[in-house]
């Protein structure tokens, strides 16, 4: 059993895409039971530190650790390991053809010898959890954004994995149905004692509910702590991406990039 | 799919029994239900002058019936007439000695046969025997050529080793 | 080079079709999705396979009887019938109606799955998404379109009957028995489905490859849809003429 007590500690880690280096000399360790928010402008390398943790990507230098032991090359240990990762992807990834209830309870059939009276009762409580009970008969297709957002978060919750990884959860929902999401993630990190990371850009959602926060940009990590630290940092460029200012360090016209006074008010 | 469970199931049974049916009819009605001649054959040879259009797996045929087919044609290098294989349908094993063979052609336009006019000897063809008799291919042209440049009316006496060609027939 | 790349999309569609083949276990999820799959890319293919059939019976029979009663040569025309239609109609025809039906219909779902994550979900979620959702898709494809076919043939000659006998007025009893003596079982009718078979395989591994590697966007699903439709077409077309020279004797 780990001793460790970080659900995650990533050590010197460079990842590369296409020969290209996305992401280096990572350093970050995440404590068991936080919410950890990963954030960062578009393209710098969020979803590719989650493929580094979910073992999709291998890493060109450095170790990744996930719940105390290093990540498996070996494909079955890696499946073990996936079990215990529950990862609620952008798009969904709901299976068209199935119902929710089908849906939720796959990763229950697959994995699981359970009889069927169990599963059902268990995708009942999860569906329940997210306040879908109601819609277990229904097809995705049937169903709005922030719903089939949540029955993913239920199916990636089915089997009780430990820690919980959410790409970019709120995109292209309206502000209730983010609120929803939002509450579920705190309050289920909370009752079931996960640990969560959050990748995302909509940080004035994600920073109340996170204990911790992460800026990733321009391919290293530019800010660890927690949220109150984040609003009060002084370097331009997180201010910049909080506040949301069309031209700063990352500049508007793309083919500068040399500091600009931030004298203007938002 | 708006369509589940039961009804899904019931549809695709449907149409999988619809198909098999429509194969199932169309076997029948529609081919000739040769399932391959699975009898075993015996050879018999045979030498023509002139195949015309005759190939192989060309049928043999008795009176219109098919018994086997035209398995190999070979030139004879030392003759330079062609040696053609026939296997014949092993249930047809009693062929007289004297039996002769003509290629024969399925009306006008038809493929080329060979026919088969059993003789009435007591004895029988072995297999691999080579039939003594045969009738080489009527080349139709060279027919209307020399009718019509013989003065009309009269056929000429044809050069060629046969007697009596007999009459192409139209089989149905 | 153009060619060094080619050979390498070949290559990479080759292995993905050998992955397909040793992903096909029958666990009972297989035949569910098998199931499901026949319903969407078979039965929902009948009405225009069927109404497809039709016509071009019907129209091979016009055509026939017009050039053939220049000849005198109207008994020939359930002959001519036959076997255009089990020879090289039926299973080319029926194929590639097929791809522009149930070919892009592939491509686009394998096309969206890869857009809406749902590929990637099911790796993640320890599930070999070429077992679950390309396996059952190919071996629908293997046993509809001989069955579409089947289909098709029935409503050609169908069809044909009733113009040649009852509209252009042939003798009904000729056309059946002409047309039976001229399809041999085994070379016309069986060839005619096992290259059903052939065409059904390639569309479906076609149109699976290119949708299943498509950009996960929707730009990239319609690029696939188009690419699969083109290149499941000529390969078909291409198979045809290799499997016509193989299996015709004499």
């Amino acid at each position: 059993m780990p001793t460790d007590s970080a659900a995650v500690r990533l050590t010197d880690l460079r990842l590369e895409r296409g020969g290209r280096a996305v992401l280096d000399g990572i350093d970050l360790v995440v404590p068991r039971g936080s919410v950890t928010a990963v954030l960062g402008p578009s393209g710098s390398g969020k979803s590719t530190l989650l493929a580094a943790l979910t073992g999709e990507l291998e890493p060109a230098a450095g170790t990744v650790e996930v719940l105390g032991a290093p990540l498996p090359r070996n494909k079955r240990a890696l499946l073990e390991l996936r079990q215990g990762i529950g990862v609620l992807l952008q798009g969904n990834g709901l299976l068209t053809d199935l119902t929710v209830a089908e849906n939720v309870g796959l990763p229950l059939r697959t994995h699981t010898d359970l009889p069927e009276p169990v599963i059902r009762r268990l995708v009942e409580m999860k569906l329940h959890a997210v306040g879908l009970r109601a819609a277990a008969d229904a097809f995705p297709r049937e169903l709005s954004g922030g719903m089939a957002r949540r029955v993913a978060l239920a199916r990636a919750l089915a089997l009780d994995p430990p820690l919980m990884i959410y790409d970019e959860p709120l995109t292209g929902l309206d502000p209730i149905a983010s609120g929803v999401i939002m509450s579920l993630i705190a309050r289920l990190n909370a009752s079931l004692g996960l640990t969560s990371i959050i990748v995302t850009h909509h940080v004035h959602e994600t920073l109340p509910v996170a204990d911790r926060a992460i800026v990733i940009a321009n391919g290293r990590i530019v800010f660890s702590g927690t949220p109150a630290e984040l609003e009060a940092t002084a370097d331009p460029l997180v201010q910049q991406f909080l506040r949301g200012e069309p031209d700063g360090p990352i500049a508007f016209d793309a083919a500068t990039r040399t500091e600009v006074d931030l004298a203007e008010p938002a | 799919m708006s369509v589940r469970g039961p009804r899904l199931e019931f549809a695709v049974g449907a149409f999988l029994l619809l198909a098999l049916a429509s194969l199932l009819v169309l076997a029948i009605a529609s081919t000739n239900g040769k399932f391959g001649f699975g009898h075993s054959t015996y050879p018999l040879k045979a030498r023509f002058t002139n195949l015309g259009q005759l190939r192989t797996s060309a049928p043999v045929k008795i009176g219109g019936v098919t018994i086997g087919n035209v398995a190999d044609i070979q030139l004879d290098p030392s003759k330079f007439d062609a040696i053609v294989t026939l296997a014949i349908d092993s249930r047809y094993k009693d062929l007289p000695t004297d039996t002769s063979a003509g290629i024969l052609t399925g009306g006008l336009l038809g493929d080329s046969y060979i026919g088969l006019q059993p003789g009435g000897d007591v004895e029988t063809l072995k297999p691999g025997e080579e039939i003594g008799f045969t009738t080489p291919a009527v080349d139709l042209m060279q027919m209307v050529g020399k009718y019509m440049f013989s003065g009309g009316g009269k056929p000429a006496a044809d050069a060629d080793t046969s007697t009596n060609p007999p009459p192409p027939e139209n089989t149905p | 080079m153009p060619l060094i790349t080619a050979t390498r999309s070949l290559g990479r569609a080759g292995l993905f079709s050998l992955s397909v083949l040793r992903a096909s276990k029958p666990t009972g999820d297989f035949w569910r999705e098998l199931t499901r799959e026949i319903y969407k890319i078979g039965a929902r293919s009948l009405p225009i396979i069927v109404v497809g059939g039709a016509f071009v019976g019907l129209v091979l029979t016009l055509q026939g009887y017009r050039t053939l009663s220049r000849f005198g040569a109207t008994n020939s025309l359930s002959t001519l019938l036959g076997l255009s239609l089990y020879r090289e109609l039926g299973p080319v025809l029926t194929a590639l109606l097929f791809i522009g039906r149930a070919g892009s219909s592939i491509a686009a779902e394998l096309g969206l799955m890869r857009a809406t994550d749902q590929i990637t979900a099911l790796g993640l979620m320890g599930i070999d998404p070429v077992a679950k959702a390309v396996a059952p898709r190919f071996w629908a494809a293997v046993i509809c379109v001989p069955l579409l076919t089947a289909f098709f043939c029935s409503l050609a000659i169908g069809a044909s009957y009733l113009e040649a006998v009852h509209v252009i007025g042939l003798d009904a009893g000729y056309f059946w028995s002409a047309l039976k003596d001229s399809v041999d079982f085994v070379d016309d009718y069986c060839v005619a489905f096992l290259k059903s078979a052939v065409f059904g395989g390639t569309a479906a591994l076609v149109a699976a490859y290119v949708g299943y590697h498509a950009e996960p966007t929707i730009e990239g699903t319609s690029i696939a849809t188009t690419r699969a439709v083109v290149n499941a077409s000529l390969l078909v077309l291409m198979f045809n003429f290799v499997l016509s020279a193989l299996l015709f004797r004499s």
